[in-house]
């Protein structure tokens, strides 16, 4: 589903991402771990078309991201860490907004948008302006906004950011309810707890670099280390000091 | 339906929903404007009664006639009173000081003051004295003499009478003018003046905050993430939001119009059918000035959009639009000045262009040949601003500032307050920025200093111009920012075939510039007064003078001015493509040396700049720049001073000779070849910041 060969992204001198690879199939959840920095963010919006690869190779269900990147946006959902909405629609009218311009047809698109101001129980503040709305209304209208194409992959950029354990377990469920339904997701999370709970494989970026991959109990046992969390400081070289 | 169309559809809904653009769109045309249109005529009509309806104070010194007094007593707008005491032998001054304080103070609005003869045939000496500055004492200056001629005319008549003569003897000549001009026509001309640039003000500001609003704004609330992964390509994006926003202008312009000629219509604005006009334009014109609008509101919102979209927030657009805006105003201020004429070099001028043809449309005098030449050129600008806009919106670097290569911040010492307003990137380098801002204050410094001192002290004033206001500011801009002022300056020592290089460069560049002036002499009137004045300045007659010249006109400028321009701007644009550096570089210097009296020097200058930049670059040395522009410079003096060659060169109308032309083409090949065969120049930046890394060659 998601193939990731080599990436490399380079702003002037600086590399953000440096000869990552890894690969995420049907039915998995990868989780990209990483301290501030290390270019999960960057790595992400490689895949999703937002940025252009220094080097390397990107293919999400065999289409590579360089050469055809329409395709790619057709097959993929990316939620960025930021929330922005428009702030003078109604998350309805937001979530046909971007149906339609998934290529929707009418029809399709008015139970679509059903479905997800179901999932995502949009309905009590679906015809309200979206600037009126509170941060964990906002999270759950960006993501009924991403899927209402209902891609087969998934890119989710912190999708638990700022958000309380109720709002925050609710997209843990959703994540799980996708993977049962085939689809691949990848995501990017300072939550550990999450992390573990989710992800089928995880990866550790640091400076730029996948530093180690594997289950959460490879790469626990790996190093050594009792927690994931305490994994990954050692992976990182940060289990000492006071400084990130 | 296609993509851009549903971008379009979304973005027409929100702005719609934005109150800002609404009350821009809306409220002003359709409410505000006539309200205050007719609000500012009613205070007008009130402060205009309220004069009436006071009689003016006027006093009369001197020895008054009777009937003058009669006459003054008999017009019910004024009051005769006591005249100011100025004491019966005192000379005029003091006579004049005691008016003046009695004007001021208020207990008379004006004086007449009357000597000389008081019988004969000889004439009487009257004066009126009254302030400028009040709107009372102007009032009563105009009943005063309105006075004073009826007495005039009485005692005219009397000597007529005495000497049996008809009136007709003293009018030999009866002058009566008509002004054969329909009301309609009349009206036209008024609104030709006024409404263009409030039409082009409001398509502007129409644009200004939806611009902002759909680029700035979609970055700062973090939707553009969003829209861009969707399969819709950048310029479906741009089109649907480019579409709204000239949508908003040219409906904002349109209601503009409309809600000005109605309340023009309904009479409510008095003071033009007072003066006989009718402001009525018609039907026809009206759709072509709306035609026109479009093209406009296009260059607008795409421009605005392109420029937006390259900053981060809604702020940071606001203050990068504000100087377009700015600019705009000029070229939409020119109806309103007389004697310019729709010339075709005014028609592909922007917005210049459309606002004369609007002047001329409402005015009834438009020329269709140039009206087309507006379309046309304005359409071709449009699109330029479209592509302007669409590239901007593909480029990853504009759309995710965080993500452009950031500036080495190396430096071994910290920069204090001072300093980092000047350098904020601490770099070694000025960048961009700081170089822009660094000639904007030159500018003004020139501006407001420069001429002054070259008014006032002549060539010592030419002399300190140079020094304190390009050199030492370029020196100081250095120093204070922390910048290191040999690669900045690239003080370096330039190889005996760099400046041989250069020598060819100058040799041939001199002759093309002349060509430049004489061709763009068909274009422009050339202004002889300034040129005499030149000529005059720079030839010398004595060997002193002439090295005294040199030193001023030539050696002064080709450091002082060197310094500033392939200096700190050319040092401060290194993050441009060499080619764009070097043609910006010619551009600013060109408009450096432009004037109040004429516009000639500018392509002739731009283009010296050019090959001073080029030749700077590539020989990695200011010094290569120095000679070009010493020698540049330095030969006109000589020419100047030497009689047997003034009049060969002496006439800038006159085309260069012949032979100059393959001469200059072959000068300036060789100069290229020289300079192209050096070693790859370093780039100052990177060599600063510690990799040698050579720039993209100029030409391919």
């Amino acid at each position: 589903m998601i193939h990731v060969s080599g990436l490399t992204k380079q702003f002037g001198d600086l590399a953000a991402v440096r000869d990552l690879s890894f690969q995420v199939d049907r039915g998995e959840v990868y989780a990209l771990l990483g301290a501030n920095g290390a270019g999960k963010t960057t790595a992400l919006r490689c895949i999703a078309t937002l940025l252009r690869p220094t080097g390397g190779r990107v293919e999400v269900e065999g289409w590579s991201t360089s050469s055809t990147p329409i395709e790619v946006r057709r097959r993929i959902a990316f939620l960025a860490t930021s929330t922005g909405l428009y702030e003078r629609l109604t998350p309805r009218e937001l979530v046909t907004y971007f149906g339609r311009l998934q290529g929707m047809d009418d029809a399709s698109l008015e139970a679509r948008v059903d479905a997800v101001v179901d999932l995502f129980a949009l309905g009590e503040f679906q015809h309200r302006l979206c600037g009126q709305l509170s941060h964990g209304q906002r999270q759950r209208v960006s993501l009924a906004r991403v899927l209402v194409h209902d891609p087969p992959v998934l890119i989710l950029d912190e999708p638990t950011l700022g958000l309380d354990l109720v709002s925050g377990g609710a997209i843990h469920r959703f994540i799980q309810r996708e993977r049962d339904r085939g689809k691949a997701v990848l995501f990017s999370s300072h939550r550990m707890e999450a992390v573990e709970l989710l992800a089928d494989r995880v990866g550790v970026m640091d400076e730029g670099r996948l530093v180690a991959e594997g289950t959460v109990a490879d790469l626990v046992s790996g190093v050594g280390a009792s927690s994931l969390a305490q994994a990954f400081l050692r992976l990182v070289g940060a289990e000492e000091g006071v400084a990130p | 339906m296609s993509a851009w169309w549903f971008v379009f559809r979304k973005e027409l809904r929100e702005t719609l929903r934005d109150r800002r653009t609404l009350l821009v769109m809306l409220a002003v045309p359709v409410l505000l404007y006539p309200v205050l249109m007719v609000a500012s005529e009613q205070l007008l009509l009130f402060g205009m009664r309220q004069l009436d309806e006071e009689a003016a104070p006027v006093a009369v010194l001197g020895d008054a006639p009777s009937d003058l007094l009669w006459i003054l007593d008999s017009i019910p707008t004024l009051r005769v009173v006591p005249p100011p005491a100025v004491g019966g032998s005192a000379p005029r001054s003091t006579m004049e000081e005691s008016i003046r304080e009695a004007l001021t103070e208020g207990s008379v609005a004006a004086v007449v003051v009357l000597e000389g003869p008081t019988d004969g045939f000889g004439s009487r000496e009257v004066r009126v004295y009254y302030s400028d500055a009040s709107d009372r004492s102007r009032r009563g200056r105009s009943e005063l003499m309105g006075a004073v001629d009826l007495w005039g005319g009485r005692l005219l008549e009397e000597r007529l009478r005495v000497q049996g003569l008809p009136r007709s003897f003293v009018v030999p000549v009866a002058v009566a003018d008509t002004s054969l001009a329909l009301p309609e026509e009349v009206g036209g001309y008024a609104l030709g003046r006024m409404l263009p640039m409030l039409l082009i003000v409001i398509t502007l500001l129409g644009t200004f905050y939806p611009a902002i609003d759909l680029a700035a704004g979609e970055k700062e609330r973090g939707t553009l993430e969003a829209l861009l992964t969707t399969p819709v390509p950048p310029g479906a994006v741009v089109t649907g939001k480019f579409v709204t926003v000239a949508l908003v202008g040219v409906v904002a312009a349109a209601l503009n119009l409309l809600s000005m000629l109605l309340t023009f219509r309904t009479g409510l604005f008095r003071l033009a059918a007072e003066a006989g006009m009718v402001a009525a334009i018609a039907p026809a014109t009206v759709a072509l000035i709306f035609l026109t609008l479009i093209p406009l509101a296009v260059l607008f919102g795409a421009l605005f959009l392109g420029i937006s979209v390259r900053t981060a927030s809604f702020k940071e657009a606001q203050n990068s639009l504000t100087p377009v805006y700015m600019l705009v105003m000029i070229p939409a201020l020119l109806p309103v000045f007389p004697g310019i004429d729709l010339t075709p070099l005014l028609a592909v001028t922007p917005v210049a262009g459309v606002a004369l043809f609007f002047r001329d449309l409402m005015s009834g005098v438009a020329d269709p040949l140039m009206g087309a030449v507006v379309l046309v050129s304005s359409g071709v600008y449009a699109v330029l601003a479209l592509r302007f806009a669409a590239r901007n919106f593909g480029r990853e670097d504009v759309l995710f500032p965080a993500s452009r290569a950031p500036r080495s911040r190396r430096r071994p010492r910290g920069l204090g307050p001072v300093a980092a307003l000047v350098n904020a990137s601490g770099s070694g380098i000025p960048g961009e920025r700081a170089a822009a801002g660094f000639i904007a204050v030159v500018a003004v410094l020139f501006f407001y200093g420069g001429r002054p001192l070259q008014i006032g002290f002549g060539e010592t004033g030419i002399l300190l111009s140079e020094w304190l206001l390009l050199a030492l500011p370029a020196l100081l801009f250095v120093r204070v920012g922390r910048f290191d002022a040999y690669s900045t300056l690239r003080l370096g020592r330039p190889s005996p075939r760099a400046l041989a290089g250069a020598l060819a460069l100058v040799l041939g560049c001199m002759p093309i510039a002349w060509g430049i002036a004489w061709l763009q002499s068909f274009l422009f009137p050339v202004p002889w007064e300034l040129l005499e004045g030149l000529e005059e300045l720079v030839t010398a007659d004595s060997a002193t003078r002439l090295a005294w010249l040199l030193a001023l006109l030539a050696l002064t400028p080709a450091v002082c001015e060197e310094l500033v321009f392939r200096g700190v701007l050319l040092g401060g644009t290194t993050s441009l493509s060499p080619r764009r550096a070097i043609l910006l570089n010619g551009l600013v210097f060109g408009a450096f040396h432009l004037s109040f009296e004429t516009a000639i020097r500018f392509l002739p200058t731009a283009w010296l700049g050019v090959v001073i930049a080029y030749a700077v670059w590539r020989s990695g040395s200011l010094w290569a720049g120095v000679l070009i522009h010493f020698v540049n410079n330095g030969t006109v003096v000589i020419l100047a001073s030497t009689p047997a060659l003034r009049d060969l060169f002496a006439d800038p109308q006159a085309p260069p000779p012949w032979w100059t032309m393959p001469a200059a083409v072959a000068f300036l090949l060789v100069g290229y070849r020289i300079l192209e065969d050096l070693p790859a120049p370093v780039d100052i930046r990177t060599a600063f910041d510690g990799g040698a890394e050579a720039p993209p060659p100029l030409d391919p």
